[in-house]
Formats: structure tokens, sequence, C-alpha cells
């Protein structure tokens, strides 16, 4: 995994590396993808789960409740005027 | 000039997408709100059956090929107003694709109709920091994904205008559905295309579109190059401009929601039925029962109730019957009536049709229940006027024949009844009077 | 200074707790990536602290109206990243036969709790084996479930697909008695909703398999004490063979990938906003706010399985990683099914190793450590029920050995806890206090 792609992923997922992260963890993610490249070895099955078991069809009928108070779960926030306060938008 | 829409509509349940919240109520920011639609750590989803069912409809009233089994998809981006950071949508299976949309005689492909959750709503302050409103987050959308198959602006804004009342007719749209609808709106003037992203409400997508092909025109014919880009639209300088935020569909990083599963969809999209607009219904009136395109029309538009009602009586009698009762008495005294009675109104005309009581006395019985006045003074007040009826057809019998070809005939009877009885009878009296007294005669 | 504060102070397995005296049927700890009211609840992050949570996690309600009293929260790697509990941002735990020695992880906190507490029930979370890996370094009995037995909600998402509860605790009998008090559907996590009940009366285990490739590159310690397990489960009249399961060698690849890029999309989120850290400039603009929160507060191990997950579900790369990976999962899944078909259970050392020192760890890299979980990763990748029970001492460390059967048959693995504590002789810790 080259530095470049390295500093891509990480402004992608917001993280600001130093010089000495990017090389480490360049490293550190060549190292692992390397092994995983063993993937490559087997098909694998041509269906594929996004869980180990099959969950389906689990759906909710559409009657409001709410079992928390708002201003129970926004106490621990940043507010203003009831609004969550939150960074400048650029 | 080619134009494609996303279209984002929201969908009229109580609760959100996945939670329990409700839609509607207070206004108050953040006060319809709870773990999961804050995206606390350690909440989870769970889907909301109404939303599936409305957004299926939506998919099959555009005729998408409905897939056997959907799911849900995450899409990784960073804003304040998303409060996961991923926005719980669709991606790689939607629950309806490749539709269309007749507009007029011309076909607007459906690419595709997915689900997805709206994310809250910010407000920007003085100090330029934001403050968020989570009570929309969760709420269900429906996203409608046209082919670049729009010519012009104004084209675009018929398209919305008629895909909404199809919508609304389908689903039960709430009456702010025109405002609240969202678009992204794809257009090129020439090669390359630009998107102005969350255009609201329909005057906007048309002027965002006007402006955007004059400018790509412009550009062009200045020997520029349109760059392929996304912008935004200001709605009071009515301009397009590049977009702050530069988002790229390879960075969300789309992967499966493993918090929901999976979704068989395949016997929900069949057990829902699809109700006629009124134009296919007023259609098929006309060729299944012969009725008149006016009087057709005339019976859908007044309500889809009394249309309901129609087909009923239908059953109850025959065509001529429920023809001749619902455009006269019945339509005449809509506004009047309490529909919940409807079943003692068919009664009604099940007993003329049986013998068991004459024309006259049906019309007064039917006006007495759907004006809730007394019969006996209609009775007298109804004898008298089909007196008068009765004497203006025997002394103008052609009228009859006449009628036979063109039921306007009926209008010279109707203005000599009104003339003679000097406005004791309501228009819509005479003229259901004098027009039930033809069609015996006929 | 109460002598449940003297404990932590040495071993530090709560991040939070309360030296309150127990008012409860029963006292129980739970991992501090299940969301409680009264306590702080941080995922071994920092970038959480402070955080307070307005509900608790299903099981733990589950355990309080069952009677239970929440001692504390169990320290543990941040978010449940790691083998060894050293990725903690609250200190790290210690093993209580060694305090030179990790706890194991993720749950290292929990499987502490359970060693050095008595009458102690800790609830703990795994997602690659970070039950029975600290059960096994701190010689408790500790069970993962099958995925979907017990809810999810309140539990601090790791990978979600993968994430299970479970308990861990000195006693067999307390697997089973407390399983099926936090087992069940919840209508908060759709994921808990298609189990099929647990059977009343656990039925006996009678035959196991051994997987040839799951006892290469085991050390000889571990290998020692693994081999006299077995006679003894030939002792107790269970059948005892040996299987080829040549995929298993992929589950750690696949299950990385997995974990990984759930994980990066869980941790979006955390950013300084609405919980936890909240304390920067509010005029940079988000990007930046977001992104300094993120790399201030993430630890190491965090940021690189956030890197990396971000990276296995990139366009271009999604179908090499993630996409194929839950191809992968589908194959190994297929695999445990047909064993399952001729055996109750399939049997391995739990650890390759006994618990290593702190300066070991120090010296491994992050691949090193990644492949040390080689044996608890399959059932957990395949979300099967898996069960560590104590089965020796080398060197005076405990050695663990590993129980996985079919989906839903927990009961299976619970009865063979119960009858295997009958034949074997623990060596609880000597508390420092």
């Amino acid at each position: 995994m080259d530095k470049e792609i390295v500093e891509r992923v990480a402004r992608i997922a917001h993280l600001d590396l130093t010089e000495e992260e990017l090389e480490r963890y360049g490293e550190d993610l060549s190292e692992i993808l390397e092994y995983f490249q063993m993937l490559d070895e087997i098909p694998g099955e041509d269906t594929l789960g996004f869980n180990p078991i099959i969950v389906a069809d689990v759906l909710r009928e559409d009657e409001p409740r709410m079992d928390i108070e708002p201003e129970e779960i926004l106490k621990g926030m940043k507010t203003y005027e009831g609004y969550v306060r939150g960074p400048r938008l650029s | 000039m080619k134009i494609g829409l996303e279209i984002h509509v929201q969908l009229p349940t109580k609760t959100k997408m996945f939670c329990s919240c409700p839609t509607e109520g207070e206004d108050r920011p953040n006060s319809r709100v709870c773990p999961t639609c804050l995206g606390l750590p350690g909440s989870k989803p769970s889907l909301n059956r109404k939303a599936v069912e409305l957004g299926l409809t939506i998919a099959k009233v555009l005729g998408c090929t409905i897939p056997e089994q959907t799911w849900f998809s995450r899409k990784t981006y960073f804003y304040p107003d998303l409060c996961k950071h991923f926005q719980t949508t669709q991606y790689d299976m939607p629950i309806g694709e490749r539709g269309v949309y007749k507009l007029g005689n011309k076909d607007i492909r459906i690419t595709r109709v997915h689900l997805e959750e709206d994310p809250g709503k910010t407000k920007r302050v003085g100090d330029n920091t934001a403050l968020v409103d989570y009570n929309r987050s969760g709420i269900p959308l429906v996203e409608i994904v046209t082919e670049p198959d729009i010519s012009s602006p104004a084209e675009a804004r018929q398209f919305l205008a008629e895909l909404l009342v199809t919508i609304r007719n389908a689903i039960d749209l709430p009456a702010d559905g025109d405002r609240s609808v969202r678009c992204d709106c794809n257009i090129s003037v020439g090669k390359e295309r630009c998107e102005v992203k969350n255009v609201t409400g329909l005057k906007n997508v048309e002027n965002c579109l006007k402006y955007e092909a004059v400018r790509q025109t412009k550009t062009l014919k200045a020997g520029g190059k349109i760059e392929r880009e996304t912008r935004r639209f200001d709605e009071e300088r009515k301009v397009t401009l590049p977009a702050r935020k530069k988002e790229y569909e390879a960075d969300y990083g789309y992967i499966g929601e493993p918090d929901l599963g999976i979704y068989n969809i395949g016997e929900i999209a069949a057990s829902i039925k699809i109700r006629e607009s009124p134009i296919e219904m007023a259609t098929r009136f006309t060729t299944q029962y012969g009725l008149d395109s006016g009087k057709a029309k005339q019976i859908v538009t007044t309500s889809l109730e009394l249309a309901a009602l129609f087909e009923e009586l239908v059953k109850a009698t025959d065509v001529k019957t429920a023809i001749t009762w619902t455009t006269g008495a019945i339509t005449a005294n809509w506004k009047t009536f309490d529909v919940s009675k409807k079943d003692e109104l068919i009664s009604i005309v099940k007993e003329l049709f049986n013998g068991s009581i004459k024309d006259t006395e049906c019309s007064i019985r039917v006006k007495a229940l759907m004006t809730g006045k007394s019969a006996d003074e209609l009775s007298s007040a109804a004898g008298d006027l089909e007196e008068v009826i009765n004497g203006l057809i025997d002394a103008n019998l052609h009228v009859v024949d006449d009628y036979r070809k063109n039921p306007k005939a009926a209008n010279m009877i109707i203005g000599m009844a009104m003339k003679q009885t000097g406005g004791a009878y309501s228009s819509s009296d005479i003229v259901e009077a004098v027009t039930r007294m033809i069609e015996t005669r006929l | 200074m109460t002598d449940l504060k003297r404990i932590n102070d040495i071993y530090e397995m709560y991040t939070s707790f309360t030296d309150a005296e127990p008012n409860g049927k029963f006292t129980f700890s739970a991992k501090d990536n299940l969301t409680s009211i009264d306590f702080e609840s941080c995922a071994g992050s920092k970038i959480l602290s402070g955080y307070r949570p307005p509900f608790d996690a299903t099981p733990i309600k589950k355990m309080r109206e069952a009677g239970g009293f929440l001692q504390g929260k169990t320290n543990m790697d941040e978010f449940g990243f790691g083998t060894f509990s050293a990725n903690s941002g609250f200190g790290i735990p210690k093993n209580p036969y060694d305090l030179n020695r990790s706890c194991g992880g993720s749950s290292g906190g929990a499987a502490c709790a359970a060693a050095v507490l008595e009458d102690h029930v800790a609830l703990g979370v795994s997602t690659g084996g970070s039950i029975v890996c600290p059960a096994s370094f701190c010689g408790v009995y500790g069970i993962a479930p099958s995925y979907g037995r017990v809810s999810r909600y309140g539990l601090i998402d790791y990978a979600n697909s993968l994430d299970k509860v479970g308990v861990l605790s000195a006693k067999a009998a307390d697997l089973g008695k407390y399983l099926r008090i936090i087992a069940g559907k919840d209508e908060h996590d759709p994921t808990s909703c298609v189990q099929p009940d647990m059977p009343e009366k656990d039925r006996a285990m009678k035959s196991v398999a051994v997987p040839k490739e799951a006892i290469e590159g085991i050390s000889d310690k571990v290998m020692t004490h693994f081999e006299a397990s077995l006679e003894s489960l030939r002792s107790m009249g269970i059948d005892v063979e040996y299987v080829d399961m040549p995929v298993l060698k992929y589950a750690m690849p696949a299950y990385y990938v997995i974990a990984a890029s759930e994980a990066s999309t869980n941790l979006a989120r955390f950013c300084g906003m609405r919980y936890g850290q909240q304390d920067g400039d509010l005029s940079l603009g988000f990007d930046a706010y977001f992104t300094s929160f993120r790399s201030k507060y993430f630890g190491d191990e965090a940021k690189r399985r956030i890197l990396l997950g971000t990276f296995t579900r990139m366009v271009g790369y999604a179908d090499r990683y993630y996409n194929k990976a839950l191809r992968v999962r589908e194959s190994i899944i297929q695999e445990y099914k047909k064993v399952f078909t001729n055996c109750d259970a399939v049997v391995t050392p739990t650890m390759p190793f006994i618990s290593p020192r702190f300066d070991e760890i120090a010296n491994m890299s992050a691949l090193d450590v990644y492949k040390a979980d080689f044996l608890t990763i399959p059932p957990n990748l395949t979300g099967m029920p898996h069960m560590s029970v104590p089965c020796g001492y080398s060197d005076g460390m405990p050695v663990g050995l590993m129980f996985t059967s079919d989906h839903w048959n927990e009961d299976v693995l619970l009865s063979a806890a119960v009858e295997w504590e009958k034949g074997f002789e623990m060596k609880r810790p000597e508390v420092k206090a």
C-alpha cells in the first residue's frame, strides 16, 4: 500500500496522520494486505450474506412510541435553544 | 438537451424509517428523537413495515421490476446532520428497477426506486457554527431515479407534477407533497453533464434547469468546456453555483447493513393492490359500462367514493339504473350526503329496480336520505315540480327523440321548467327531475 | 480504602465501578462497551470519555430485572480491537496469575473480574475471540453464544455481523444460568429476532472433532495440556475423532476484512459532536473539526483498523476484499455444517500459547497479533457458539480448551462445561489486596 493510497484513505476516514504514522501504517497495512492475498486462492460461495445466520423479514409495525424523554438524551450534548451545536458547515 | 432526475419523496408513515419516533407532531427542534435516530453508540435500527409497503407501491405504480430479495447499505460520509456518518440507504439491490412512466405519449424510463432515511436539518447561525435539528433524521424517503429522457426544463416540471399526482393517488401523499419534493437534477446540453443537488419544489427545479441550460449553452458557444461537477441552486438569485463540498461516489465505500438483514419482498409486493388513477377509472367506465366519457369523468372527478358507489349500484341493480341514478339524483345531492349511509341509499334504488317502489317515490326517498330533509315536504314539492315537467314534455314530445341522439336536448325543458317555477326549486333538482322523466319515456 | 478499590488498583479490571455494598440477588459486571445508565460507557476509548448513556443495554437490563447488582464496567481494548487488552485508553488489566502478563482480550477486564472476585459473573463481548481468549488466559469459563442469541441493543458496535454478548465465570454452571437470562428476542435488535428458543434441558455432548489444521503452530506447553484434555474427554465417554477442515486458514483474512470494513463505518460517528469528548473549536470547518478529534482521541489500533476497513470497502478494492470475504465466510460456514453432521462439537486449544508478558506483546507486529487469533476466529466469523474451559496450568499460567458447536446448540456446550468441571481441579489465583 503506497503512501498516496494511505493518504487518500486517511482523508476519506477523517484522520490526520503525521509523516511517521503515514509510513508506519503504510508498512503495517502492506504486510497485512499481502497476507490477505490468500483470499484470492479460494472461490468462495456464489451467495453472499451480510450475517452468519439468516436474518430475514424482521419488520416493525408503524406505531409511534418514545421510550426516553428527548431532554434526557440531549443532556450530555452541546445545545442552543434545543438545537444540537455542530462545527461550521464550510 | 438531456435531463435526468433523482426525486426524493417523503413517505407518509406515522413513525420514522428505523425507529418508532413520530414523523409528525411537535416542531420544537429535537423533540422527536431517540438513541437510534440520533445515532447514539449502541443503538440499532428496526425497519418500518409501512415504509416498505409504500415504497413497493410506488415501485409498482412506476412499472418497476421488483426483486425477490432486497437489503440496505451504509453510505459513509461526514456531515453534521448525518449523525451516524453513514446514511442507511439502498445500493446494490433497490426495491424496484427498470420502470417506465407515461408522460403523454412519451416514455420516461425509471432507472430505479429505492428506500432511504433522511438526515437531520442544519441551520446556520451568526458565528457560522451549525445548529442541527434531528427531528427529520430517519424520516423515510423514496428516491426515484430517471434515465436522462427528459428534454426540457418545462417537460421536467410537467413530469414532476404528473408523477406527484400519480404517487398521491397511489399512497395518499400529504398536501404539501409538492413543496417537500426534493430533486437532484442532472442536465447536459453537450457531452458532459452537471448535477445540481437538493433542489426543493417544482418551480425551483424548472428554474434551476433553465439557468443551467443557458449557462452550459453559453459556455459551449464561447468555446468553453463543461466540467463534470456537482452544483447547488441559489433559490433567491435563481442561479446555480459550484457546490462547496465535493463528494465522490468512490469514497462512500458502501457495505451491506448487517443490523437489518435481508427482506424477501416478493410476497409483500404481490399482495399490494395498485389503486386505479381517476383517468384510468373514467376510461374503464366508458368501455365497461358504455357510459359517455363526459359523464364518466364527471363521476370520478366529483368523488372517488361516488365512483365506488356507482360500481356497487351496477352490481345491486343493472347498468342502466345505476347510470340514471348516479348521474342524476345522487350526483345532484352528493355535497350534503353522509357517505356512511351508502348501503341505505343502495337499498332504496334496489327497491325501485325490483319494482316495489315507483320512480317518484324513489327520487323523494333518495333526496330525503341525502339531504336530511323530510320526505313529506319533498314529496309535495316534487309532485308539483313533476307535474310541471310532465306538462312541458307532453307539449314538446320531440324532445324525447332528440334526447336519444343528444342528451343536451333536455336543456330546453330544463330552461322552461326553471322559468315556469320561478326559483322555487334548485337548478340541480330540476336538472335531475327533467333527465329522469325524459329517460323513463325513452 | 475499600477492598474492591485496593483490588482494582492492582488488577485494573474496572474502568468504573461502585464499591457500595451489593444489594442484589447476585453481583455482575459488564464490559465497558455495553451501555448502562449509571456508569460511563466508553468502550475503552478516550473519544467517549465522559459519555453517560441514557439507556441500559438489553443484556444489562435483563440481568438487573433478574435481580442482578451491576458493580462496574470492565476494561477492554478500545472498541474491542485487540487480543491482550493492552489497547485500552484507560490503563491495562493485569493477569491474576502473573501481573506482568496479559489478561487476554478484548474482554480482559471481564475475565480478570471473574477470576479475582468471589461469586462474580461477568458479561463479555466477543467479535473474534474476545470472550474465550481472556477466559483461557485467566483460567475461567467463558461462552460466546450463537450470533443473534443475545440482543446487541446497547452494545457499542465493533462489527455488527460478528459481535456477540456472552458470559464469563469461575463456575461452569453460571454460563447456562446467566446466558438463559440475557438470551432471547428483542424488538430493538432485529438480528436477535430469528432465534429458536433454547431447550429447557441441556443435551449431552457425545462426540467431538479435532480439525488437523487447528493443531499446527501450537506451543508445546499448550499442546501437552490439549492432548491430555482429549484423553479426559474420552474418559468422559465422548468420542474424539480427527477431521480435515482445509478452509479454516482463510477465516483469519476473511474475518479481519469484514470486521475492519464494518468497524470503519461504525466508528465514523465518533467526531467530537453529540457525546464523549466535545471540547473543540466549533468555528473550524466540519471536516477539520471532525478530523482533529478523531486524530487526537482514537488509539493506534483503532486508527489502523479504520484505515484498513476504509480501504477494503473502497471502490476498486471492495470486490477483492469486502465482497470476497463475505463469500469466503459462507464457505467456512458450509464446512462447519458438514462437520457437525457427524459430531456435536469441534475442539481445539483456545489460544496457541499461554498468556504472554507485556514486554513480549510490545514486540509483536500488528499482523503477529492478528495471527494469534487463528483458533478463535473461525467460530466467531461463522457465528457459531463457542466456549473456553480451563484445562490445565503451565508454569502456573492457565491453559484453555475451546469447544465450538453448531448455530443455536449452546446447550451442548453448557452441559459439557458442567461435566468438565466435575473432573477438573481448578486453581483459583491468589488475590492480592
